[in-house]
């Protein structure tokens, strides 16, 4: 203090207005630059290496060898295959079923509409892991309540965890049972700000209940599900992966590995740094070239109210 | 922080060198903490109240020992991998023997015959198994000791055998003979035929490496350089499993359907480690005749089954903890430890002289049969060859995963196999 106030008064007005912008901005900056981009620069670098997190172990310099091995992995392009199929297979239960529901509740009297959407939002808040134990019971093929009900009409048990076939669709649709309750809330906020004043109008222009859906309430609802699809098509097989990593373990026979498991298991099984970070390094390319395209589209498509 | 450990590291180095054989103290002369992580505490079963019972007893014959048992998942080593590169103390672990590897090149473990005294090492290993003493030798030195291990066994329902009209007094003893079995019971019962563990997410490879053995091949060679799952002898043996698959009698059962259903009498026979006995014996009780034959063999080839489970490592470098491990390490594998770790956890004792002996195993082997055909593979048991490297996981998974697809997955068996080893070549060092 007593440094400061000794130097010039001119001088010190144009230190501060120099640096103090800078200083205000630097805890954001340093945690953004630490936290952020030196880790991803960091993972680039380490993809390039074989090495194995040990501080006594040397990093030894690889080139492309790391990425050469994820891109010659026979279950890479089966996993690249089922990723595509979990991103189907969960945009109508995490984006559609949940604006149907957002929708049609909205109409129903305040009680009872909060009790639907708290039955809905539950699955939401039970731990993953939990949630996956319980389904295996509930599927079990032996003794499973699911397969209790259908051999009970008289049909052969469903192997839904165990049948490559139906595994996966298995996997997505507890996935979805899952979201649904974070869509729904998401999609009813949206639809609960809806400006009255516009569904009012419409009305006294003689539209009816679904002219008024189709013309008013999707078209003011269309960012927030364009920001859905934009979630479920970038993180929609992460999602999955808590189930995966309980139920099957990515089988059988690869049909339910998607490339977020795939990767995690060949790269950390050993924390191999080095293939987990090209796998990174994939995804992050990947991802972020899919997401650009998605952000361009919500751009052109998406209507505002203003 | 590098630097410090760095210094510290070679300060142990100076320390230790003068005495380059055999560098633990001679005893523990003031209290000591030893680290031992064990994934049989991870678990919510048995094994974790027998474990600590064990080192209770251990802390309080040794009072200037204690014990920390840490638990870790034995799915992935990542906790002690963490564990280490954070600096904190890995003194003694429960290596799984295909970790066995991994854990001399990048965790430190010690072979004994460099810090254990040669006169101690041969009056503990009196008694001992030979084979099973090697299971733990890699590269010729002893770097673990077989702890928690067990063979394949070939479970299979008396009841179901009778009800097909075959003799459950004798067993199947070939592949051969258990495809006619199979077949009988599918078609006589209904139920499934045969079920094994061969395969499956948490199956590793000790299953495959015993089966591919037994038709005198391998999956790796001798000198741990070339993978050789995909030579003919292998392809034959996986082809044999595929024939099982394809006659309808194997399917792809994940471990714990498996498990369940022949513990539940839905399954004629089923191959998997001695140590799911407990599990099955609870379910035949009072509902069926549980019995348990050997590895069934390739025709007249001999059965050359390998051991699952886990062998105990010293990996601190500091010469008293090292006693005190030593000390542990001993105290595990003595002929009360195998009694307890037999009896109460349901592995293998490494001291056949005690299976008589009604000071320690006599009765309990009386009074379950089932262990047996266990004790009889150990006299043939091999061991579970580790792969070599930094990916030696993967490597594992390459493999299996080949094995999977041609077995159960309609893929070529042949083609399948040598592309599996082609890429896995890849990953060795």
């Amino acid at each position: 203090m007593t440094i400061a106030s000794a130097a010039p008064p001119r001088l010190r007005r144009m230190t501060q207005s120099r640096w103090a912008p800078w200083l205000y901005l630097s805890p954001a900056l340093i945690t953004l630059v630490v936290w952020i981009y030196w880790p991803l620069v960091d993972a680039v670098r380490l993809s390039f290496y074989q090495w194995n997190m040990l501080p006594n172990s040397p990093q030894l310099f690889v080139g492309w060898d790391n990425y050469q091995r994820i891109f010659a992995l026979p279950k890479f392009w089966q996993a690249l295959r089922n990723t595509g199929v979990y991103i189907a297979g969960l945009l109508p239960l995490a984006v559609l079923i949940p604006l149907a529901i957002a929708i049609y509740t909205h109409d129903l009297p305040a009680r009872s509409r909060n009790v639907y959407r708290a039955i809905i939002f539950v699955p939401m808040i039970i731990a993953p892991v939990v949630a996956a134990a319980v389904w295996r019971w509930l599927l079990d093929p032996g003794y499973g309540l699911a397969n209790q009900a259908i051999k009970g009409v008289g049909l052969e048990p469903v192997k839904f965890l165990s049948d490559p076939k139906v595994a996966i669709w298995t996997v997505i649709l507890i996935t979805g049972w899952k979201l649904m309750g974070f869509s729904t809330l998401i999609l009813a906020a949206a639809n609960a700000n809806i400006n009255p004043s516009l569904i009012e109008a419409a009305r006294m222009d003689g539209a009816s209940k679904w002219e008024v859906i189709r013309d008013v309430r999707l078209p003011l609802l269309s960012s927030t599900v364009l920001f859905l699809v934009v979630m479920t098509i970038l993180l929609g097989a992460q999602w999955s992966f808590t189930y995966i990593n309980v139920l099957t373990g990515g089988g059988p026979l690869g049909s339910t590995t998607n490339i977020y498991y795939l990767l995690w298991d060949f790269g950390f099984s050993t924390m191999s740094v080095g293939w987990g970070s090209a796998a990174a390094v994939i995804l992050f390319l990947g991802f972020g070239a899919l997401a650009f395209v998605l952000f361009r589209l919500i751009d052109r498509y998406s209507f505002h109210d203003n | 922080m590098n630097r410090k450990s760095f210094l510290l590291g070679a300060l142990a180095l100076t320390l230790a060198g003068p005495a380059l054989a055999q560098t633990m103290a001679p005893s523990v002369d003031q209290p000591v903490t030893i680290t031992f992580y064990n994934y049989n505490l991870g678990s919510a079963g048995i094994g974790a109240e027998a474990t600590k019972k064990l080192l209770n007893e251990f802390m309080a014959e040794h009072p200037n020992i204690t014990v920390e048992g840490v638990p870790y998942s034995s799915a992935d080593g990542s906790r002690i991998q963490a564990d280490l590169a954070a600096g904190l103390p890995v003194d003694m672990v429960q290596t799984v023997f295909s970790d066995l590897d991994f854990a001399v090149h990048n965790w430190g473990a010690k072979a004994l015959e460099d810090i254990a005294p040669a006169d101690e090492m041969a009056a503990h290993f009196e008694g001992m198994s030979p084979n099973g003493l090697k299971l733990g030798v890699l590269d010729g030195k002893t770097y673990g000791l077989a702890y928690t291990f067990s063979t394949p066994i070939l479970f299979y329902n008396a009841d179901l055998f009778r009800q097909a009209g075959l003799d459950p007094d004798s067993p199947p003893k070939t592949w051969a003979a258990v495809k006619d079995a199979a077949i009988a019971i599918k078609e006589k019962t209904g139920k499934e035929g045969f079920a094994a563990g061969i395969t499956g997410p948490s199956a590793a490879d000790w299953l495959f490496q015993g089966v591919v053995r037994s038709n005198g091949g391998e999956v790796i060679s001798r000198d741990r350089k070339t993978l050789k799952f995909g030579e003919p002898e292998a392809i034959e043996a996986v082809a044999m499993l595929r024939d099982l698959h394809d006659a309808g009698v194997y399917e792809n059962l994940d471990i714990s359907g498996a498990m369940e259903g022949m513990a539940a009498g839905n399954v004629g026979m089923y191959l998997q480690t001695s140590a799911v006995q407990g599990v099955l014996v609870a379910g035949a009780k009072d509902k069926f005749d549980l019995r348990a034959s050997t590895m069934p063999s390739f025709g007249e080839k001999p059965v050359r089954p390998n051991n699952s489970g886990s062998a105990l490592t010293i990996h601190t470098a500091d010469p008293v903890k090292q006693r005190a491990a030593w000390e542990l390490m001993k105290f595990l594998t003595s002929k009360h430890g195998y009694t307890i770790i037999t009896s109460e956890i349901g592995y293998l004792p490494l001291r056949t002289d005690i299976v008589d002996d009604p000071q320690y195993l006599g009765d309990w082997v009386k009074s379950h049969p089932l262990v047996q055909p266990n004790l009889e593979q150990l006299a043939v048991l091999e061991p579970w060859d580790p792969m070599p490297g930094p990916n030696y996981r993967q490597i594992v998974k390459t493999m299996m995963d080949a094995v999977e697809m041609s077995v159960f997955g309609g893929a070529d068996v042949a083609a399948t196999m040598a592309d599996a080893q082609a890429n896995a070549q890849a990953l060795m060092p």
